[in-house]
């Protein structure tokens, strides 16, 4: 894992390649669209999907608490997927990655998935706000559209970019997608599909490889 | 019947008596030669006395719902006079809800149905009831379905219909076929012997060649053959209806506008067919075909299989069949009557073309007709086929592997490939997982599975079937009516603004909102020429035999048809020049430009497998150096073309045509991991993975909505030995690379006298590929250009040897 050091809005934040917004100076974590239990909603609904993906992204979560041992986290919506993701077992789960960061304030943008699957379960104790939320120069939405004055950070777009290789090869990866007014980030979820977005002219777009974070 | 002066062929007698004797079998004969009545006749005499219990008693399986209604017809008249008692029924995709009410009280005794709707009867919960008093099943144009997955689901639909009615009769109509014992065993299935009855008279069949009058020496598909556009219209006027198969949709735009353009008094009277185009506008032109109120149709596949065109004098064929099948059916698609001739004209595009139609011809005249393969054990269709039987009133799992079995496609399925298969159907294969509120199916107190939830079970019934579209963008007027669909791949390159040709109009692209182009007419200008993806077809290996047959002839300077008589200068100047290539000799050129350093090679074994074989060559020269060269392929060989020269000769003395390691090899010069994630979008819909939703359902049942990328990116990761991702690389290797023709050439380059050419400056053989990879890299005019220049400098050197000789 790395990152690369950008300026929003004259405060310096670090884009991580696992899919993470870190800003120092606050000691804040951003990620978006985590989608907890997305996968349990879709077995709820008889289609098969491997077991993994939710010890997935607890695993990435904590290295990324370990990395930049945060103040606050920060789910830029669709923190859970469907109603159907509030299972006993996901509930479980949940609550076990609480008790491990029990000092971790964690806020929660609501975005449109939240608003089916309804707020997390009390005893996780999130804080959880309507878009768009100020902060210093920042305005934390689920998307763009929710931002008003201020430097969105949003997710919701599931970003990714293209990148042309020769003899016709392309690959797809997640990205981070900057632009005049906001910054989306990459879906955070391991079950969670991708956009390809396209490039404006003053765009920046970070390519998030897992193991290495490089702008296209 | 005889009276009414029908008078049986032998081969309807044969049928007749196997049929009475409690025979099955596979009925093989071309088109328009009376397969129905043979076979109805027969059912009709041996189970219409038998008693008359009610209920189903026969099933008419075709591969069409547009076929279901002129069946039935066909059908329901001579059973009217036959067996009064019997009332004759359809069942399809268009089947109204009243009559579907009307028969789930009692179904008729004879059902005309589709592979899918037997597979949603198969579906219900009183299935064991239904098809209890079953007498026999009839297989339409089975040679449609036989390759196919639609096909192993009908293999398995059998097999079921088997088990609930063990004295089933199973008979198979096919035309033409180069492998009929695999087609009857396909049908009947593991340890059933049956008859084959073939029609001997041969179908009275014309087939001819449409030679331009001037042949370029240095071919190229620039123009799409539009220059042969009068002796086509020609063609076009001297018959009542002709049809005009294209081989993709957008060759089929353009010849349909050349002709509007040539001659303007035929708009209203010659139409377009093709599969984009919306299903009312194709039935109201197969309607007036089969009216005869149209003189010509400019079609695709679309126009293949389906009802028959009474009406239709003529086919024209433009551009190569690529194979002695296709041609064979789309020939009957003319003179479709007992006695009556089939009449078909080949109209090639350039100047190989003009040989492959000499190859073709000669295929035809040999009756080299190709063989087909039939899937091996694919799980998606499994999968979805157990859910099925689930529903059907359930199953034991012991049970269902011994009827499954018995399929022709599964018979050598292990028992841990179905317990998978039944675990994965179950929970997702998670055999460990404790939350059987999440399991699809559950077992009753009889041990019989059975499908969990009437949710689950209509979703499921949702999804029955095996035919996977490309993923498809309804084309609408801004103010109007929907023209049809096309590919999203092609729609997502196109900008606002940007023109294409689709449904016979010029389209400006307005805006593209929820899966809908919305277009307006485009103004006067030059039209963007719309590509489709998928719609190239497969040169056959027996068209490659027949190729080298009549190229060898060439070589021993014999010129037989009069299509070749017209290339002659060409093949005289590529033997000139360099050498023509054979079943013998392998010709390898090596040409020197300013590009780089090219190698030339021509081995016919189709697109497909050039590319694998291109692919392969450069990463065994650079071991898997990428980017070195740059590869282009057509269906006769392909080009490789370097910076930096290479020493071919020593190269194939290393071991170049090696068979050893081919299928790493392969995996590792093409990505082979892309290759399969294209596979498996179709076997995700297919294993019930990715749904495409009920009609009209709202937009939070998106949620539960993923892509099979998505699917396939979380089963390599956190399930590897999913049984379906090794299905997708089986399926890409076998499909998209042709893996075992690859071998097959290999093994044949190794015995070939090698011949190494190093002509001065392209060849006939040569320049479309070059034209090919210049292509891929600029823009229309640009290419245009530059190959007119190409064409000059070629011809002038041609035609200056020429006068030397004379002189």
């Amino acid at each position: 894992m790395n990152e690369i050091a950008v300026e929003l809005s004259g405060e310096e934040v670090l884009l991580s390649s696992d899919r993470a917004l870190y800003w120092p100076r606050e000691r804040k974590l951003f990620v978006a669209d985590a989608h907890f239990g997305k996968a349990a909603a879709f077995r709820a609904r008889g289609v098969p999907v491997p077991h993994g993906t939710t010890e997935d992204n607890f695993a990435r979560l904590d290295t990324l608490l370990v990395r930049f041992t945060p103040r606050a986290l920060v789910f830029l919506g669709d923190f859970l997927h469907a109603r159907e993701s509030r299972g006993e077992r996901m509930t479980a789960a949940l609550s076990a990655w609480r008790a491990r960061h029990p000092l971790l304030d964690v806020l929660l943008i609501r975005g449109n998935h939240d608003a089916r699957a309804g707020d997390p379960p009390a005893e996780l104790r999130f804080v959880t706000l309507n878009a768009p939320h100020v902060e210093g120069p920042f305005e934390y939405c689920h998307h763009s559209g929710e931002r008003e004055r201020g430097y969105g950070i949003v997710g919701h777009l599931h970003p990714s970019f293209v990148l042309q290789g020769r003899a016709r090869q392309s690959v797809r990866l997640p990205c981070f997608w900057m632009r005049k007014t906001h910054v989306v980030l990459p879906a955070f979820g391991a079950f969670t599909g991708t956009m390809a977005i396209e490039r404006e002219s003053g765009d920046r777009v970070f390519l998030a490889a897992r193991e290495r974070i490089f702008e296209a | 019947m005889r009276e009414r002066g029908f008078e049986a062929a032998s081969f309807q007698r044969e049928v007749w008596n196997a049929v009475a004797r409690g025979e099955s079998g596979l009925l093989h004969a071309g088109t328009g030669s009376g397969k129905t009545y043979a076979v109805w006749l027969g059912v009709l005499e041996a189970f219409a006395p038998i008693a008359k219990s009610r209920g189903l008693r026969v099933l008419w399986v075709t591969p069409m719902r547009a076929l279901a209604a002129d069946t039935l017809r066909t059908l329901a008249c001579a059973t009217e006079e036959l067996c009064p008692a019997w009332e004759v029924g359809a069942r399809t995709g268009d089947t109204t809800s009243t009559e579907r009410a009307r028969q789930s009280k009692h179904l008729p005794e004879v059902l005309v149905t589709t592979p899918e709707s037997l597979t949603l009867l198969l579906a219900r919960d009183d299935s064991r009831a239904l098809f209890f008093a079953l007498d026999a099943v009839i297989v339409d144009e089975w040679h449609e379905l036989l390759s196919n997955k639609r096909g192993v689901q009908t293999q398995l639909a059998l097999a079921r219909l088997r088990r609930f009615s063990p004295r089933v009769l199973t008979w198979g109509l096919s035309a033409t076929l180069g492998d009929v014992e695999l087609a009857r065993d396909a049908l009947l299935g593991v340890g059933e012997r049956g008859t084959i009855v073939t029609d001997a008279t041969p179908k009275p069949m014309r087939i001819d060649t449409l030679v331009p009058e001037k042949i370029e020496r240095f071919p190229w598909g620039g123009h799409l053959g539009l220059r042969q556009l009068a002796g086509v219209v020609r063609e076009i006027e001297a018959a009542s209806t002709t049809l005009v198969f294209c081989n993709v949709r957008s060759a089929a735009e353009l010849w349909y506008r050349a002709l509007l353009a040539e001659r303007p008094e035929w708009a209203g009277r010659i139409a377009l067919h093709h599969g984009s185009m919306h299903q009312s506008e194709r039935d109201f032109v197969e309607r007036s075909l089969k009216e005869g109120s149209l003189r010509a149709v400019v079609c695709t596949s679309s126009l293949d299989l389906g009802v028959d065109f009474l009406p239709v004098e003529r086919v024209l064929q433009i551009g190569s069949p690529k194979g002695v099948a296709r041609l064979l059916q789309r020939a009957g698609r003319s003179g479709h009557a007992p006695g009556r001739v089939s009449r078909a004209t080949l109209v090639p595009t350039n100047a190989l073309e003009i040989v492959e139609a000499a190859a073709v011809r000669r295929g035809v005249a040999a009756g080299r007709v190709e063989s087909s393969r039939v899937p091996k054990k694919p799980f998606d269709v499994l999968v979805q086929h157990v859910v099925t039987c689930a529903l059907g009133g359930g199953f034991r799992v012991d049970e269902l592997f011994d009827e499954v079995r018995t399929t022709h496609a599964y018979r050598d399925l292990s028992r841990p490939e179905f317990d998978w298969v039944v675990a994965f159907a179950t929970n997702g294969g998670n055999s460990l997982e404790a939350y059987p509120e999440h399991h699809r199916l559950i077992r009753d107190e009889e041990m019989m599975l059975r499908v969990a939830t009437p949710a689950l079970a209509r979703r499921h019934r949702m999804s029955i079937g095996t035919i996977v579209a490309d993923a498809m963008i309804r084309v609408q007027m801004l103010r109007g009516r929907r023209l049809g669909s096309i590919e999203e791949a092609f729609v997502s390159m196109l900008r606002q603004g940007d023109t294409f040709l689709f449904s016979g109009r010029e389209l400006e692209l307005v805006r593209i909102h929820e899966m809908t182009a919305w277009v307006r007419a485009a103004k006067k200008g030059a039209p963007a020429v719309p590509r489709w993806n998928g719609s190239r077809m497969a040169f056959s290996e027996d068209l490659a035999e027949c190729m080298f047959d009549v190229l060898g002839d060439a070589g021993r300077g014999l010129f037989v048809e009069p299509e070749m008589q017209a290339v002659r200068p060409l093949l005289e100047l590529q033997q000139r020049w360099s050498a023509l290539p054979t079943a013998r000799s392998l010709v390898l050129e090596q040409i020197r430009t300013r590009e780089g350093h090219h190698l030339f090679c021509y081995p016919f074994a189709g697109r497909i497998a050039h590319i694998g074989l291109s692919a392969l060559f450069a990463h065994r020269v650079t071991r898997g150096v990428p980017g070195t060269f740059s590869i282009s392929v057509n269906d006769y060989g392909f080009e490789l073309l370097s910076a930096e020269p290479v020493d071919w000769k020593a190269r194939v003395e290393q071991g170049l045509f090696a068979t050893e390691n081919l299928f790493e090899d392969v995996i590792a010069s093409l990505k082979g991991a892309q290759l399969a994630l294209r596979r498996f979008r179709e076997i995700a819909r297919i294993a019930g993975l990715v749904f495409s939703g009920f009609p009209g359902q709202p937009k939070s049942a998106r949620q539960l909505q993923a892509s099979s990328s998505l699917f396939f990116e979380v089963f390599q990761k956190y399930d590897p030995s999913n049984l379906l991702l090794s299905q997708a690389e089986r399926e890409s290797l076998d499909q998209e690379l042709e893996i075992g023709r690859l071998g097959a050439i290999l093994d044949r380059m190794r015995v070939q006298t090698l011949v190494m050419c190093t002509p001065p400056r392209p060849t006939p053989f040569a320049f479309p590929l070059l034209v090919g990879r210049l292509r891929e890299r600029f823009s229309n005019e640009e290419v245009s250009q530059r190959v007119q220049r190409m064409l000059l400098d070629l011809e002038r050197v041609a035609a200056s040897e020429e006068g030397v000789r004379v002189s």
